[in-house]
């Protein structure tokens, strides 16, 4: 009876879809291969942009930094969010509170939370330091150093990672309860059970986390170094979306900004697609 | 005595987990309370005694940032009310879909879901200064034309596929159309829907730095996170006064969180 008419609904959507998404990408391909300073009207290059960007070391910095951070920060989320979704995910006397003490990261805006990493990791007056030199250590000197700054990103992306913690408890639901009892019933024990019944059956969920987790970290990486060391020092922690930046409103050169922001979302597409082709027969369509 | 000694040491460990993050947080509080003018710290101190709030006060007279604080939150309430509407609709249409229709438009969703938006600021930007809506509101709310994200559509669509659609089809014999259905008959029975997209569409747009960073020029449309930036950029190492304004811009998401959380923590396990 309602035949035509639910397409009213979706139509805000699919719109918003067309203009915020489809047109950007179709844009940006667009001005990859022009020069264009925002002003006068762009002329056509070729394979300009990207040959300069070939040669133009900050870009292999900055795919450098991107790699490096994504190695290190990546893993340690999904193992991390995995953890603790293990861990809370039975409902016990506490547990509403500790889910949401986890989550409380998350929910701290960007900017906000970036600032606060520039007093805890402070190299002379941070608190984290003042412990470590308590216990003994020497301290390294965090977003002042070249050598110490990734990692100090890499302990601050640490924390939000609220998102894989809900999307796995999401996942550990959707184990159904039998297979747990059949388990059990054969004598199954714990580690027995999280090996070849939760792991296996959640390992889609995780995919699907540790993807995202490395498309987002494209976006996460702008505000966290922007805010705390603004790419340095000497671009250690200088990433594409800085690059983006630097060539659009520094420079004012978009064609080059548009063509490394092309370069992201093809990979960031490819990536996606990957789950696609993992997720094709089994699309979460459960919740 | 077996199984008590595992509960208790499950419960410190649990402890141990929240405390650790709760950490920043509570480090960021304790700085902002530490009196304005008194050198930093010389080894651990967690917070200074007395504690003193100046540091508060300070910020509103360094700059607007009453101002922002309300520019701040008419973005988050126009984006929350707006994304709820079109997320919604979007679910419910999606709902009344054929099957295969569903699962395509599932897909594409997933697909936009996992595109960050710094894949496409630029020609964004380039696009909404060409239409000549940059340095105004309308750039950093037109996500909500799309019910924000896709994530938000899908938490509707969830709800609305498992309401029977025999429901549906007697409101329509009862004369009802497709709107009244949906306002009268849909999103009542999506309650957990609606509190949990509040939550994180309130988030999206209270948190939303990129956005503001890009598009607004005048400071009289700052948000508080672009004011936060121009604080840091006046003075660096004036710690009490950042970690001051890091408080406030968190705590509005922090109470919010709080408030909602158990919709999204939570989501359909009751």
């Amino acid at each position: 009876m309602f035949r035509l008419r639910p397409s009213l609904f979706l139509t805000p959507y699919l719109l918003g879809a067309l203009l915020l998404i489809a047109l950007p990408a179709g844009i940006s391909i667009y001005i990859a291969f022009t020069r264009y300073n925002g002003i006068a009207a762009p002329v056509v290059v070729g394979w300009e942009n990207f040959q300069l960007l070939r040669l133009d070391p900050l870009a292999r910095v900055a795919l450098t930094n991107s790699l490096i951070f994504v190695t290190q920060s990546v893993p340690l989320r999904v193992i991390g969010a995995l953890g603790l979704a293990l861990f809370f995910n039975q409902p016990r006397r506490g547990t509403g509170f500790y889910r949401a003490a986890v989550t409380l990261p998350t929910v701290i805006p960007e900017a906000a939370y970036a600032l606060a990493w520039t007093w805890i990791l402070n190299p002379l007056y941070g608190p984290f330091n003042a412990i470590l030199r308590g216990l003994g250590f020497a301290p390294p000197a965090w977003f002042a150093d070249s050598d110490s700054a990734m990692l100090g990103l890499v302990i601050a992306s640490l924390f939000p990672l609220g998102e894989g913690f809900i999307i796995l408890l999401a996942g550990l639901r959707h184990i159904p309860r039998e297979i747990y009892d059949a388990a059990r019933v054969d004598g199954a024990n714990r580690f027995q059970i999280l090996a070849s019944i939760t792991l296996p059956l959640l390992a889609p969920w995780l995919a699907l986390f540790a993807i995202r987790d490395v498309v987002m970290s494209f976006q996460n990486t702008f505000t966290l170094a922007f805010i705390t060391t603004r790419g340095g020092p000497y671009y250690a922690t200088f990433f594409p979306t800085q690059l983006i930046y630097e060539f659009a409103f520094s420079r004012m050169d978009f064609g080059a900004a548009s063509a490394v922001m092309l370069l992201v979302f093809l990979v960031t597409s490819a990536l996606v697609l990957l789950v696609y082709f993992l997720f094709a027969d089994d699309p979460f369509d459960e919740a | 005595m077996k199984p008590r000694l595992s509960t208790l040491i499950r419960h410190l460990l649990a402890l141990t987990i929240a405390a650790t993050f709760l950490l920043p947080l509570a480090w960021t509080l304790a700085a902002s309370l530490r009196p304005a003018g008194l050198p930093p710290p010389r080894g651990f101190e967690f917070l200074h005694w007395p504690p003193s709030f100046e540091n508060y006060s300070r910020i509103f007279e360094i700059l607007p940032f009453a101002r922002y604080a309300f520019n701040s939150l008419l973005v988050a309430l126009a984006g929350v009310l707006l994304t709820l509407l079109t997320a919604s609709w979007a679910g419910f249409g999606m709902s009344l879909l054929g099957r295969r229709a569903q699962i395509r438009l599932l897909i594409l969703s997933i697909f936009l879901q996992m595109i960050p938006f710094t894949a496409l600021w630029l020609s964004r930007f380039l696009f909404f200064a060409r239409l000549g809506l940059t340095n105004s509101y309308y750039a950093m709310l037109a996500p909500a034309l799309m019910g924000t994200s896709p994530l938000f559509i899908l938490l509707f669509y969830w709800t609305f596929r498992r309401i029977d659609r025999a429901v549906f089809e007697s409101a329509s014999l009862d004369g009802a159309n497709l709107f009244q259905t949906w306002m009268r008959i849909a999103l009542p029975l999506a309650r957990p829907a609606l509190m949990a997209v509040g939550l994180l569409a309130f988030l999206f747009y209270w948190n939303d730095f990129i956005s503001p960073l890009l598009y607004l020029r005048s400071q009289t449309l700052y948000t508080l996170p672009v004011g936060m930036l121009q604080l840091q950029e006046m003075d660096r190492t004036n710690w009490p006064l950042l970690m001051a304004a890091a408080v406030l811009v968190t705590a509005p998401a922090v109470i919010v969180f709080a408030a909602l959380q158990h919709s999204v923590l939570w989501w359909e396990s009751e």
